[in-house]
């Protein structure tokens, strides 16, 4: 309880600080950063004592199970492929957004945080060795959707 | 039993949140000015139980009753007012209050980053959590007899 109100509380705060009133153009990139950042330093504690994936969907699916319970308690709640590289990963319940109400003005602000969370899934795929463009949509608050493309070359 | 309006203020005695259930008499005056008079008479009976009390207080002002309503108080340590309004046979409001506090105010105020410290409260989802846990309560929900 309490070293989640730290995570929340410090969230909400980059999230003021990288996107605050003079940045006009809403630049995610920053908070996209930081998450990037963050994945990919987390990935390696959270990985030490599990052996080798064998292919992407099993990365794919520890990052739904494992890792998504270790930062947010809670597993996601349904992925999809289309097994030629994109994923669809939705949380009916996301964190970061469980305590804004769901208006249309909330809805509007709601980028803002989901995008440190996109970065953190693209760091952690790429130390996990795939390279992909994340993204997120949010229709209804406070259920979110990220679309994990990978990128083949 | 039942309860008819609670009010919140912060620290430097703005009001923070309003809402109403069961009040059929109006005061007659704006939401503001009413806020004004509450919060003077509440800081009042304050100091004066603090001044009065015979022994060191260990809480100080906790309620006051009338022969038709009772005015429940609880006061945070960060200074937050909470005011409960509720008819004489109520019971419990104390344990009412404080969950209002930790389990509404904390959880859907608090960690609202939309919210900025001092401003009042508009969250819908605040309201609606508020609305839920008051009208569970047993102290809305038993009627007189």
């Amino acid at each position: 309880m309490t070293e989640e109100i730290v995570f929340d509380c410090l969230h909400a705060e980059i999230v003021n600080y990288c996107l605050d009133d003079s940045n006009k153009e809403n630049d995610f990139s920053t908070l996209e950063y930081i998450g990037f950042t963050t994945g990919y330093r987390l990935i390696e504690r959270l990985t030490r004592d599990i052996p080798r994936f064998k292919d992407e969907l099993e990365t794919i699916k520890f990052i739904c199970t494992d890792f998504w319970t270790s930062i947010y308690k809670k597993q996601v709640d349904n992925l999809r492929t289309n097994n030629q590289g994109m994923y669809v990963v939705q949380d009916k319940a996301f964190r970061f957004l469980t305590r804004i109400s769901s208006g249309p003005k909330q809805l509007q602000q709601a980028p803002k945080f989901v995008a440190f969370t996109c970065g953190l899934v693209r760091g952690a795929l790429s130390n996990l060795g795939i390279n992909s463009t994340v993204t997120a949509e949010v229709q209804t608050i406070p259920a979110c959707r990220f679309h994990i493309e990978v990128s083949r070359n | 039993m039942k309860v008819f309006n609670l009010y919140i203020f912060d620290k430097y005695g703005a009001l923070m949140y309003y809402a109403e259930w069961n009040r059929t008499k109006k005061s007659g005056l704006t939401r503001e000015e009413e806020a004004k008079l509450t919060y003077g008479m509440v800081s009042s009976i304050k100091s004066f139980v603090r001044i009065m009390s015979p022994h060191d207080p260990k809480e100080g002002f906790l309620y006051y009753k009338t022969n038709k309503y009772a005015l429940h108080y609880l006061e945070t340590p960060s200074g937050l007012k909470f005011i409960l309004n509720t008819d004489v046979n109520a019971a419990n409001v104390k344990e009412l209050l404080q969950q209002i506090y930790s389990k509404i105010w904390v959880e859907y105020v608090v960690r609202d980053p939309l919210w900025s410290p001092g401003t009042p409260v508009t969250s819908e989802l605040f309201q609606n959590k508020l609305d839920e846990l008051v009208k569970q309560s047993p102290i809305f929900g038993i009627r007189n007899i």
